[in-house]
């Protein structure tokens, strides 16, 4: 069984609003890098997987060079080989082209999975592209993935519940947090392995870009106008915020 | 008429005789413990002088204060004083017995004069009397046992052999009767049990025979006792002097550093595992630490986890290991046996290591497994996970925070340090940067500093000593960001530096010397002290009373009490909680636990009962940490907000 | 411009995509998905029971071309997000997912960074696939009916073996007029009723923040935030919620929020109308009687 996972390394998905702030129309570069959440989700899925099967894990991004030290980690948690191919491009058809070079560069991948979305441009869509360019089916938001009989069984966490769900044959999943995939804290062993993992790096290639043109960047204000309702006397505080929810004609 | 060595007894030299093969039996007994201890790892350390079997350097002065006069057994008055009468007495009868031993080879005079009557008679009968009563004390003992000797489980051999004991001083006690009562009417001068048993209970008539058969039960029973003691728990007669001699003094856990440099090397597989999962991980101290408890359970009875209800007792973890070592099981797995959860309640606050009469490391037994739980399996609670992963992402451990690194010093002018020219290094750390309620403990000793004018700089980016890594049991993160931190602080020339966090103060003066960082460090406490000596503040001393929480870091760990106290008692007037200096009772968020979704009750709601019972005004603590944890522990008794940091005190009592 | 509208019958997610599609024309047309008649009117209408994106794919890419469709407009959802990738590539069309505004001149808005951000870009070309986010738009009220052409679905490449509704009772999250939500601070599962019974007076739903979901003390499918659902109650009660951003990115068009918080320092102070510094259990089931009362 061979998986492979995409992955890519973000600016600080925590920074507190407060300090958020942009430069070049991107996150600051002061923030600390790491890995997507939910990618971490993913290789962690991927993991599980790989260990239930004796299978064999891939780890692909698309970033910079810089990248691949954050990518370790991933490589710490259990993936056998990182694939970089370098890029600068945020362009979700361009990123997904390069990936798609990276994946054909390795036999017989069996599944891919990916975060559900990335966490800086939170678009969610590049698996879904790739998946298409790959000729296979893409399906979003998995909790958990099962091999049995030669077919793939998934539970995909809709707004209404879970539904599971079987194909066969290779296909692409996007991975949601779950807390069975809560990402492992890599062993100190595991950490020194994957200094010595082999790590590929691929120039990127030429990909069509979408016609989409960036105008403007900006950060949100947000308005901070909270009444704060005395609380000495619950009843009373109570009182005084059922009318005010009425005068004001929210309820 | 001097008392004669053998008198009415044939044969007697046959006692003297079979003490011969007693200590033969005896030391093979010792031998045989040594053998167990042995099985353990040879500590390797290269800076420790007078390394002995691997084990380590051996104190005398601990052994004689803590090992032979147990100056803490008497923290427990009753089975202090207890212990005392049975120790004592017997060191007495067994120096009595020596002496007679002295009179028949060389004939030295015991057995004439005022020596005879006060010593010989006298005190021996008094040593054996008072033995008698401390048996009777820990018979009675055993038959109702408090919960900490019998929680989870009661060490086992104690009856027999104190009974046997019992029986010794009985039939000692009636051959003495039986001989002075053959004496026909003249009692002997000192010996108050004898005559009593001669004059009341035994009759002149049969005193003979008595005797005859008393003086061989008592002989040869306490032969056998000797040579039962080392297959015993009276074993630690030997083994617990020997084990707090081997204790290193330093208050601490003293959990070290780790080196990981074998594993950059291709054969890291091979490596012998990081922290402990198996009896066989263990050093030899520890192997010694496990043969000398008596499971007498005061470590238990102090743990502030064991007292709210969750799964840990550090008895029960000494407990475990002796049993496996006992049955020579060195190479199961013991993690799951004592539970994750258990390993992972201990706040590490050494109040167990405090109380411990024989000096035993628990905290360290359990941050091994805690260490090998992280470090080889993966396995770490959520919460604790998340935090250590945000402390290898973001240099903090405060996931999820509102706060950007700079916003504890908005709208203050902080000085940053300059090289060659800031004095003082101010160490923000994580939770001051990071945590909201703390950002105020930052502010306000940044505000006693400039008013005393001191010259100070921090750094441009707080940042983490790594202390919470290690305590979850994650030194090779620990180790990452030290060496870090030693690395930017040469390259800064820093020399001085004030913590305002306790953990951030023991990691720096504790465990960054030994990776080559060496700093003079300065618990904030401690510096405004030094303002106040210096005069340097002007301090108003208000009407309110204040009580102090040790921070264990900062007390037990350190020693360091009486700074913070002088510092209350130049703003108000100092009240104490029951539980103060190094009897203080945890706030529960130590060992990672701030972290923590806690089980059973909780630690700060405990703690900040206690403190709220005392009446003061205002909850003092030297650590955010406690200051998190008794501020949330407050509110289930108040909705008062009592609970602040010693700068924040005095910042606002200074004009 | 020729707009396709792709939906479950679901008289919301339609009507919102139907507000949506005023922007690029009079009248769009429709693959309405599952069983039942489909809700407004349309130019087109189409109709399949499948639901699976995998499976409708090829039939879609076909229709696309042969109808040539400039704006394909989707939701924010499991079909929403697994047709919306696959489209873009097979159509060669840009795609724009979580779109929060649109602007004249096909200028749309999106966040980025959590919601910490807002990315406006300008489509340059059409085909276009949008995904439009929940609760950002108000919703058409569809009237009539409008009868459909049945859509050849020729292979299912992915079977659907089950199919769980976790939110079988009471009001669906995202259409719920009060939304009482608890996060971390709320320590355990069974306190999670406390806020059930406040809902339940108030025809309101139970929502949970991402920590309290992870805790495992809610289901996943109360979860709201960036990552969860999208609500726009007129009153969202944050009970013990703190406001990460992501939390707040799934709040954005409620109307008055009330945070109910310990921690006076917690962020969702910063998003509140009304905030109440305290322990939600002293406040929690005095609110429950006193709205009892005041029916």
């Amino acid at each position: 069984m061979h998986i492979a996972v995409l992955a890519k390394v973000v600016p600080d998905y925590l920074v507190p609003s407060m300090d958020f702030e942009l430069s070049n129309n991107r996150a600051h570069e002061r923030f600390s890098r790491m890995l997507g959440l939910y990618d971490e989700n993913a290789i962690e899925t991927a993991i599980q997987i790989k260990e239930k099967t004796s299978g064999s894990l891939t780890l692909i991004s698309y970033g910079s060079e810089n990248d691949i030290q954050f990518l370790r980690k991933g490589a710490a948690m259990g993936a056998d080989q990182l694939i970089l191919v370098k890029g600068t491009s945020d362009d979700a058809a361009v990123i997904a082209g390069n990936l798609v070079t990276a994946l054909q560069s390795i036999d017989n991948v069996d599944l891919v999975l990916a975060g559900q979305q990335s966490a800086d441009m939170d678009r969610g869509v590049v698996p879904g592209i790739l998946a298409q360019m790959l000729g296979v089916p893409f399906i979003p938001q998995i909790g958990y993935v099962d091999h049995e009989n030669g077919s793939w069984t998934v539970t995909q966490i809709t707004a209404q519940g879970k539904r599971e769900l079987e194909f066969s044959g290779p296909g692409v999943l996007s991975i949601t947090s779950i807390p069975e995939n809560v990402p492992r804290i890599p062993a100190v062993r595991a950490i020194f392995a994957a200094k010595k993992k082999p790590v590929i790096k691929l120039e990127s290639t030429d990909q069509k870009k979408m016609a989409l043109n960036e105008l403007e960047v900006a950060i949100p204000k947000i308005e901070c106008v909270c009444e704060f309702i005395d609380v000495e006397d619950p009843g009373q505080a109570v009182r005084i915020l059922l009318n005010r929810l009425n005068e004001e004609r929210y309820l | 008429m001097p008392r004669i060595p053998y008198w009415n007894i044939d044969y007697g030299i046959i006692i003297d005789l079979l003490a011969i093969p007693v200590a033969i039996v005896f030391f093979y007994g010792l031998y045989q413990q040594w053998l167990l201890i042995k099985q353990g790892k040879m500590r390797v350390i290269p800076s420790i002088d007078n390394m002995i079997q691997g084990i380590g350097t051996f104190r005398l002065k601990a052994f004689l204060v803590r090992g032979i006069l147990n100056a803490r057994l008497y923290r427990k008055p009753a089975s202090g004083i207890a212990h005392g009468f049975v120790f004592w007495g017997m060191v007495i009868l067994f120096i009595g017995t020596n002496l007679v031993i002295l009179n028949i080879l060389f004939g030295l005079p015991v057995f004439s004069g005022g020596f005879n009557r006060w010593f010989m008679s006298f005190m021996l009968d008094l040593a054996g009397f008072l033995t008698l009563v401390g048996i009777v004390f820990f018979l009675v003992r055993r038959m109702i046992p408090p919960d900490r000797l019998r929680l989870p489980e009661a060490r086992k051999g104690f009856v027999p052999v104190s009974g046997l004991l019992g029986l010794i001083l009985i039939t000692g006690f009636v051959t003495e009767g039986a001989r002075i009562a053959a004496a026909a009417g003249s009692l002997e001068a000192g010996a108050f049990v004898g005559n009593f048993l001669a004059s009341n209970l035994i009759s002149p008539a049969l005193a003979f025979e008595i005797h005859a058969v008393t003086w061989w039960v008592h002989g040869l029973l306490s032969l056998g006792f000797v040579a039962y003691i080392p297959y015993s728990p009276l074993v630690h007669i030997v083994l617990a002097p020997v084990n707090v001699g081997f204790a290193d003094p330093a208050p601490n856990v003293k959990m070290g550093v780790m080196d990981f440099s074998a594993f950059e090397n291709e054969d890291a597989e091979e490596l012998p595992a990081l922290g402990a999962d198996k009896l066989a991980d263990f050093t030899r101290k520890r192997f010694l630490d496990f043969s000398s408890c008596l499971w007498c359970g005061r470590c238990q009875e102090v743990c502030p986890a064991y007292n709210t209800d969750k799964p840990l007792s550090p008895k029960g973890v000494i407990v475990t290991l002796a049993d496996r070592l006992a049955s020579g099981k060195l190479d199961e797995s013991l993690i799951d046996g004592i539970s994750m959860d258990a390993i992972f309640n201990c706040t590490t606050c050494a109040v167990c290591m405090e109380a411990c009469p024989v000096s035993i490391n628990q905290p360290k037994t359990i941050m091994r497994f805690r260490q090998n739980l992280v470090m080889e399996q993966s396995r770490i609670p959520e919460l604790m996970g998340k935090a250590v992963a945000s402390l290898e992402q973001r240099a903090h451990p405060f996931f999820g925070t509102g706060s950007g690194a700079a916003e504890w010093r908005k709208d203050l002018d902080v000085p940053i340090f300059e090289p060659g020219q800031t004095e003082y290094l101010l160490w923000i750390g994580c939770s001051v940067a990071y945590e909201q309620r703390a950002q105020k403990i930052g502010r306000a000793m940044v505000r006693i500093l400039q008013k005393a004018g001191t010259s100070f700089g921090i750094l441009e980016e707080s940042r983490c000593t790594g202390d919470p890594a290690k305590q979850m049991g994650n030194e090779f993160l620990f180790a990452e960001i030290a060496q870090q931190n030693i690395e930017d602080f040469s390259a800064l020339g820093i020399k001085k530096i004030i913590t305002l966090c306790p953990h951030c103060f023991n990691s720096f003066s504790r465990h960054y010397p030994k990776l080559g960082g060496e700093y003079e460090i300065i618990p904030h406490g401690s510096f405004i002290k030094i303002l106040m000596d210096e005069k340097k503040l002007n301090l108003v001393r208000k009407d309110q009373l204040i009580t102090y929480h040790d921070p264990c870091y900062l007390g037990r760990r350190n020693g360091i009490y009486d700074d913070p106290r002088t510092v209350i008692a130049g703003v108000g007037g100092l009240v104490e909680m029951p539980r103060h200096r190094n009897e203080s009772f945890c706030c529960g968020g130590g060992g990672g636990n701030y972290w923590a979704e806690e089980l059973g009750s909780r630690i700060n709601q405990q703690r900040a009962g206690e403190a709220m019972e005392t009446n003061a005004d205002t909850i003092a603590v030297a650590c955010p940490f406690c200051l998190l944890m008794l501020t949330d522990g407050l509110k289930k008794h108040t909705e008062e907000t009592k609970v602040f940091d010693i700068a924040e005190i005095v910042d606002a009592s200074t004009v | 411009m020729k707009t396709l509208i792709i939906e479950n019958i679901d008289l919301k997610k339609i009507g919102e995509l139907k507000t949506v599609s005023r922007y690029f024309c009079e009248l769009p047309d429709i693959i309405a998905l599952g069983e039942g008649d489909i809700p407004g009117n349309y130019g087109k209408a189409w109709q399949s029971s499948q639901t699976l994106p995998p499976n409708l794919l090829p039939s879609i890419v076909q229709l696309a071309k042969l109808e040539n469709y400039e704006v394909i407009l989707l939701s924010v959802s499991t079909l929403g997000t697994g047709l919306a990738g696959p489209l873009s590539a097979a159509l060669s069309a840009p795609v724009v997912t979580e779109v929060t505004a649109i602007h004249s001149d096909m200028v749309i808005e999106r966040p980025i960074y959590g919601g910490k951000a807002i990315i406006k870009q300008k489509i340059e070309s059409t085909p276009v696939v949008l995904t439009i986010r929940r609760k950002y738009f108000e919703p058409e009220v569809l009237e009539g009916h409008t009868s459909s052409i049945p859509l050849n679905i020729e292979s299912e490449k992915v079977q659907l073996i089950s199919e769980k509704n976790e939110q079988t009772d009471g009001v669906p999250l995202e259409d719920a007029p009060v939304v009482v939500s608890g996060g971390r601070g709320i320590g355990n599962a069974d306190n999670f009723s406390l806020l059930q019974t406040l809902a339940d007076q108030m025809n309101g739903a139970v929502g949970a923040s991402r920590g309290a979901v992870d805790e495992g003390w809610a289901s996943p499918t109360r979860q709201i935030g960036q990552t969860g659902k999208i609500v726009a109650p007129s009153v969202y009660f944050a009970v013990g919620v703190s406001g990460a951003s992501q939390h707040l990115a799934g709040i954005a068009n409620s109307k008055c929020v009330v945070a109910i918080n310990k921690d006076e320092e917690a962020n969702i102070f910063n998003r509140a109308r009304f905030g109440l510094v305290c322990d939600y259990q002293k406040i929690i089931p005095q609110l429950t009687q006193a709205i009892k009362e005041n029916r």
